[in-house]
C-alpha cells in the first residue's frame, strides 16, 4: 500500500540553523516517535529501528536509512529508509525528501513529502489507519522537533535513546482512527477532505 | 396437487419457520458454543505478504510462553504428508507454508493453547523469517511470459490453470461479423466474499480410547468432508463423525475445507483432546473462499429490427493461489454457460482461462449456483448495451428475443435443457407493478429538468439443482441427495437429510413436503440435518439445491411410504388397494368416505398390526438423482435516483418478480428473496475485496467491506408467477439465489441508465458514489 503523505511546518528559528539540525539523521530521529538510530554504517547510511504500534498491534521495523541526496545549497534532502518487522509482521519502506525554505521573518518553512509503502498488518488496516497513524506522528515530530531546536545542539543529538525505541501511543492513534473510520463511510471524497493533504495512491 | 388445510401446513402453506424459536432466544447451537471437557485452542499464524520465500519459521519463544502446548508449521505436517490438501478443483492447496507464501493471510503456522488468548499471544511469538517475492494482482499480468511463476510446485511452468470453451466458434464468428448490429460491454465482476455472520470454525475431537474422530464444524457439505477427510488423512470412514451444527450463513463460503479445519484436526490427533479453531472476522474476509474475480467481455449481434443473432463470451477469471473454486468436477468455469440467459440466440461462443494470482484462492459460489451470477450479470448488461446501440426500449428488445413459452423444453446453443419457463409473463407482471410506462414518463420530465433517474431492468434466467449423474460429481462423488424418513407408530415422522441448512429453513421446507405428500402435520415432522453418523449420505446445501434434490428425494420417500401405507390400510379396511383413495393424511374407500383410516393409525398398525408377511416399521430411504437441472427465472426492475452534487445513488424502487416453480412455503421464499437482494444490493454499491499493488488485501475488515444495513436497503416490492418444473416431484424449482444472481445487472443497469444520455454505458460494481461522482464531474454535470 502505497501512501503520499505532504506535510509542512514553520519554525522560528533561522533557516541555516535548521537545516544543520534538519541534515543530520541522528538529529532527527530523535524527533521521530519510536524510532532510534542503532549503527552509523557509512557517511550517509544508518542502521536502525521503529516500533509503532496500532491497536493491539506492535510492529518493530529493523532496517536500513539512507541519505540519498544532499543539496546544502538548495536546503534538501532525500532519505530513503526501508526496514522489515522483526517477527516478519511486514515490510515498510519510506521515501523522505524535506526541503528548507527562508521565511521573511527570519524563520523557516519545512516542506516534506513522504511516500510510505507498508506491506503486511498495517497495510491491512486500510490507508486511513495509516494517515491517521502518520498524522499523529507527524504532530509530535513537529513538536519534538520545535522543542530541540530551541534547546540547541547539546541537548538535540543524544547518541542514542537510553531505553530502546518507544511505541507511539495506541490510545491515541485507535482512538483516531477510529473516529476518522466511523465518521465517514469509506467513500474517497471524505477520506480526502479529512486528511487534509495527504491522499493515496494505487 | 391436494391442497392440504392449515392444519396440516403442506405445500402453499406460510407456515411459521420451526427453527426459528431456538433462533429467537438465542438457543441456536453454534460451533463455537461446543464447548467440550479439556478443550483447547488454535491460532493461526498468517503471512504478511502476498509472496514471499519462507526462509525461517521460529517457535522456541512462542513455545517459551506458559499454557502453550503446540505449535505446528508446515515443515512438521510435511513430515506427515500433510503440509498439502486437495482442492475440490482438482488442484492442491498449502495447509500450512512450506517454501513460500502465496497470498496476504496464508496459513503459516497453528500455535495451539490452553485458552485463546495464550494463543493469540503466542502466534505474535512466532517469528517467522520472509524474502519478499515480486507479487501478481493482475490476472492479465499473471499470463505474461515474463511473468514470474507462483506455482513453482506444478510441472507446468506458468501461471494459467485451465482453458474452457463450449458453443459453435466459428458460427458465432460469421453471425457476428456479419450483422448490422454489434454492441460489446467489458464488464468486471469484482471479488467479493459471502462474509456469513458467522465465520468458519471447527472443534476437532479425537478420541484416543475409541480411536473416533468427532470433527464440529461449519460444513454446508459434512458428508462429502468427511469422506475427503477419510481419503486425504487416511482415518477409517467409520472413525469419523462430521457434525455441522446450527450454521451462521454460509451461501458457498462453508463448502470449501480450510486449512484451518485440517490443522484442528492434526492438533487433535496429536494431542488428544478437542481442539477449538474460530476464524477472526478479517480471516474469513482475507483467506476464506471469495466469489466472482472474473474479468467478462461479451459481444452480441442483432439485425436491425432487435432480433439478437449471436453472442460470444471471453472471460478470464482470476482464481487466486490456489485453485480451490468449489464447483462440479466437470465445469471448471462452473455453470457460466447459462450466459445466454433469457434470450433465444441462434449462435453462441463462450470461452474461460484460469489463471493463478497472489490473491487468497476460491472462485467459490456465492449465493450462486457456480458462476451463475456472472453469468446472468453479463448477458442481462450486454442486452443493455445493444438496447443503447439500437435506441430501442430495453424492455421491448428483451421482449422480443425471449424463448418462447412455448419452446419448453428449450435446448440452448450452450447445450442446456431449460425445462420450463415463461418470461413473457414475468416481465409483463413486473413492468405493469412497476408502471413502467409512468416511470418512463418521470424519467424523460426529469432529463428536461437535469434530474437524474434510471430505470434498470433484469429479466434473468437461472440454473440450479446440480445435478444429474451423468455429468455432475465433485471429487467423483455423484450430485445426488437423499432423504430418510422414518414414521413413528405414533404418527410422528423423523426426516433426516444429506443437506444442510444455513438458514435457508430446511427444518420448515422439508417438513411441509413430507405434510403435502401424507398429510402428517408439518408441526409433527422433525427434520435432522448435518450428523453424518445418523443422515443418509449427501453433497449437502448449496447451489439452490437442496429443494431440487433433497426436496425431491424427500417427495420420492414419502411416496414410497404412502405406498406401504396403502397396503396397511386395505388391510386394516379389509378392501383391495385400487378401490382406496388417498387425500392428504388418509386412506378412503371409493364412495364410501366414512370408511377411512388416517396415516396415524396406518403408522400404528405398520408395527402393532400389519398384514401377514409384511416387514414391519414405516420408512424409505431415497437417494435422487435428478434427470436435469431446474430453471428458475424472473424480471426485476429496479429505480434510482442519483444526487449530482454527492454522486449517492438512492434506489427508489425495486419490484422483483420471480418464478420458482411451485412454492413449498410463500413467506421462506419471500425472505429468501428480501435476503438475496440485500445480498445483490451489496455487491453492486459497496463491496469489493481489492488488492494493492503489493497483495495487501484493502478489503479485510467490515470497516472496508461493507455490509447493506436497513439504511441502504429499500422496501422490496416482490410477486410471482408460477411455472412448474415439469421433471421435479413437486414441480418446484431452487430460489434462495435468484435474487443474488439476478439483481446485480438490474441495480447497475438503472445506474447506467440514468446516466445513458450522457454517453455512459457500462459502470464496474461496486458502484459507490465516488466513482458515480467522478463520472458525473467527467460529464459536466456534477452538482
Amino acid at each position: 500500500m502505497a501512501v503520499k503523505i505532504e506535510k509542512s511546518f514553520q519554525v522560528q528559528e533561522p533557516v541555516e540553523k535548521v537545516w544543520q539540525f534538519l541534515s543530520d539523521p541522528r538529529k532527527v530521529v530523535t524527533c521521530v516517535p519510536g524510532a532510534q538510530i542503532t549503527e552509523q554504517v557509512d557517511e550517509r547510511t544508518y542502521k536502525g529501528a521503529i516500533s509503532v504500534k496500532v491497536g493491539p498491534s506492535v510492529t518493530d521495523y529493523r532496517g536500513e536509512v539512507q541519505i540519498v541526496r544532499l543539496d546544502a545549497q538548495a536546503h534538501e534532502i532525500e532519505i530513503l529508509g526501508k526496514g522489515q518487522d522483526v517477527r516478519g509482521k511486514g515490510s515498510a519502506s519510506m521515501k523522505m525528501t524535506g526541503k528548507l525554505t527562508a521565511l521573511p521573518d527570519g524563520g523557516a518553512e519545512v516542506v516534506t513529502v513522504s511516500e510510505l509503502n507498508v506491506v503486511g498488518i498495517l497495510a491491512q488496516m486500510g490507508n486511513r489507519v495509516i494517515n491517521e497513524v502518520s498524522n499523529i506522528m507527524f504532530e509530535k515530530f513537529m513538536n519534538d522537533f520545535r522543542q530541540k531546536l530551541q534547546a540547541g545542539p547539546d541537548q538535540a543529538a543524544p547518541e542514542s535513546q537510553p531505553s530502546g525505541p518507544k511505541p507511539v501511543s495506541a490510545v491515541s492513534v485507535a482512538f483516531s482512527a477510529l473516529k476518522a473510520a466511523v465518521t465517514r463511510r469509506g467513500d474517497k471524497p471524505d477520506a480526502e477532505e479529512a486528511n487534509g493533504k495527504s491522499g493515496s495512491e494505487k | 396437487m391436494h391442497k392440504t388445510s392449515p392444519e396440516i401446513g403442506g405445500m402453499g402453506h406460510s407456515i411459521k419457520r420451526k427453527e426459528d424459536l431456538r433462533f429467537i432466544q438465542g438457543k441456536g447451537n453454534y460451533v463455537d458454543d461446543v464447548n467440550l471437557p479439556g478443550m483447547v485452542y488454535g491460532q493461526l499464524v498468517r503471512s504478511p505478504y502476498a509472496h514471499a520465500r519462507l526462509k525461517s519459521v521460529k517457535t522456541d519463544k512462542a513455545k517459551a510462553l506458559p499454557g502453550v502446548l503446540a505449535i505446528i508449521t508446515g515443515e512438521d505436517l510435511a513430515k506427515a504428508g500433510l503440509a498439502w490438501m486437495p482442492t475440490l478443483s482438482g488442484d492442491k492447496q498449502m495447509v500450512l507454508a512450506t517454501g513460500k507464501v502465496l497470498f496476504q493471510s496464508q496459513e503459516v503456522a497453528f500455535v495451539v493453547a490452553e485458552d485463546r488468548y495464550t494463543a493469540a499471544d503466542a502466534a505474535e511469538l512466532v517469528e517467522v523469517e520472509y524474502e519478499e517475492l515480486p507479487v501478481l494482482v493482475d490476472p492479465k499480468k499473471s499470463l505474461d511470459p515474463k511473468a514470474p511463476i507462483l506455482r513453482e510446485d506444478r510441472e507446468q511452468k506458468d501461471n494459467h490453470i485451465f482453458h474452457w470453451e463450449v458453443g459453435d466458434k466459428p458460427g458465432t464468428e460469421k453471425a457476428l461479423h456479419d450483422a448490422p448490429v454489434k454492441a460489446k460491454v467489458d464488464a468486471f465482476f469484482q471479488r467479493c466474499h459471502p462474509a456469513p455472520l458467522e465465520t468458519c470454525g471447527c472443534v476437532a475431537d479425537m478420541n484416543k480410547a475409541t480411536g473416533r474422530l468427532t470433527v464440529h464444524m461449519t460444513s454446508q457439505a459434512p458428508h462429502a468432508h468427511r469422506t475427503l477427510f477419510a481419503l486425504v488423512g487416511g482415518i477409517p470412514e467409520n472413525n469419523i463423525r462430521v457434525i455441522s451444527p446450527d450454521i451462521g450463513g454460509g451461501f458457498g463460503n462453508k463448502v470449501p475445507i480450510y486449512p484451518g479445519y485440517v490443522c484442528a484436526i492434526v492438533a487433535s490427533l496429536t494431542l488428544g483432546v478437542p481442539v477449538k479453531w474460530i476464524e477472526t472476522r478479517s480471516e474469513n474476509l482475507m483467506s476464506t473462499g471469495f466469489a466472482r474475480d472474473y474479468h467478462m467481455t461479451a459481444e452480441i449481434s442483432a439485425d436491425k429490427s432487435g432480433r439478437m443473432t449471436a453472442l460470444r463470451v471471453k472471460t478470464l477469471a482470476d482464481h487466486g493461489a490456489f485453485n480451490a473454486a468449489a464447483q462440479p468436477t466437470k465445469f471448471p468455469a462452473g455453470l457460466f454457460s447459462i450466459c445466454t440467459g433469457s434470450y433465444d440466440l441462434a449462435h453462441a461462443f463462450c470461452e474461460v482461462d484460469g489463471v493463478y494470482t497472489n490473491k487468497a484462492p476460491g472462485g467459490i459460489a456465492y449465493r450462486c449456483s457456480f458462476r451463475v451470477t456472472e453469468a446472468a450479470y453479463l448477458i442481462e448488461r450486454v442486452v443493455d448495451v445493444l438496447a443503447d446501440e439500437l435506441k430501442m426500449d430495453p424492455a421491448e428488445l428483451r421482449r422480443k428475443n425471449f424463448i418462447p413459452a412455448s419452446a419448453f423444453p428449450y435446448k440452448s446453443p450452450l447445450g442446456w435443457t431449460y425445462d420450463s419457463g415463461n418470461y413473457e409473463a414475468a416481465m409483463k407482471k413486473a413492468l405493469d407493478k412497476a408502471g413502467y410506462q409512468q416511470l418512463l414518463k418521470e424519467q424523460e420530465e426529469k432529463r428536461k429538468k437535469g434530474e437524474l433517474m434510471g430505470i434498470g431492468i433484469s429479466s434473468f434466467t437461472e440454473i440450479v439443482g446440480a445435478g444429474p449423474s451423468h455429468s455432475f460429481d465433485i471429487v467423483g462423488i455423484k450430485m445426488f441427495d437423499s432423504c430418510e424418513l422414518r414414521i413413528h407408530p405414533t404418527g410422528k415422522a423423523m426426516c433426516r437429510m444429506g443437506t444442510k441448512s444455513q438458514g435457508q429453513g430446511h427444518e420448515t421446507t422439508y417438513a411441509q413436503i413430507v405434510a403435502q405428500e401424507l398429510g402428517i402435520p408439518a408441526a409433527d415432522v422433525t427434520v435432522e440435518e448435518g450428523d453424518t453418523d445418523t443422515a443418509p449420505y449427501g453433497l449437502g446445501t448449496y447451489a439452490s439445491r437442496s429443494t431440487p434434490v433433497s426436496g425431491a428425494a424427500t417427495a420420492v420417500a414419502a411416496r414410497k411410504i404412502r405406498d406401504k401405507a396403502r397396503k396397511i390400510a386395505a388391510h386394516l379396511l379389509e378392501a383391495s388397494e385400487q378401490d382406496l383413495e388417498w387425500e392428504p393424511g388418509k386412506f378412503y374407500v371409493k364412495g364410501a368416505p366414512a370408511k377411512a383410516k388416517t396415516i396415524q393409525e396406518i403408522a400404528f398398525a405398520a408395527y402393532t398390526n400389519m398384514p401377514q408377511g409384511m416387514e414391519a416399521g414405516l420408512e424409505a430411504v431415497d437417494y435422487y438423482d435428478p434427470p436435469n437441472l431446474t430453471f428458475p427465472f424472473g424480471t426485476y426492475i429496479c429505480v434510482v435516483d442519483i444526487d449530482k452534487g454527492t454522486g449517492e445513488v438512492k434506489v427508489r424502487r425495486f419490484v422483483a418478480v420471480d418464478d420458482c416453480g411451485n412454492i413449498i412455503n410463500p413467506m421462506i421464499v419471500e425472505g429468501q428473496i428480501h435476503g438475496g437482494l440485500a445480498e445483490g444490493l451489496g455487491i453492486a454499491f459497496m463491496q469489493q475485496i481489492d488488492y494493492d499493488e503489493n497483495g495487501n488485501v484493502q478489503g479485510g475488515t467490515f470497516m472496508d467491506y461493507l455490509l447493506p444495513t436497513a439504511v441502504e436497503i429499500p422496501n422490496w416490492e416482490t410477486d410471482k408467477t408460477v411455472t412448474p418444473s415439469p421433471h421435479h416431484p413437486l414441480g418446484a424449482k431452487g430460489i434462495g439465489e435468484s435474487p443474488n444472481v439476478g439483481s446485480p445487472a438490474a441495480f447497475v443497469n438503472a445506474v447506467v441508465d440514468a446516466l445513458s444520455h450522457l454517453g455512459v454505458r457500462h459502470i464496474d460494481m461496486p458502484i459507490t458514489s465516488w466513482k458515480v461522482w467522478n463520472i458525473l464531474k467527467e460529464k459536466g454535470v456534477a452538482g
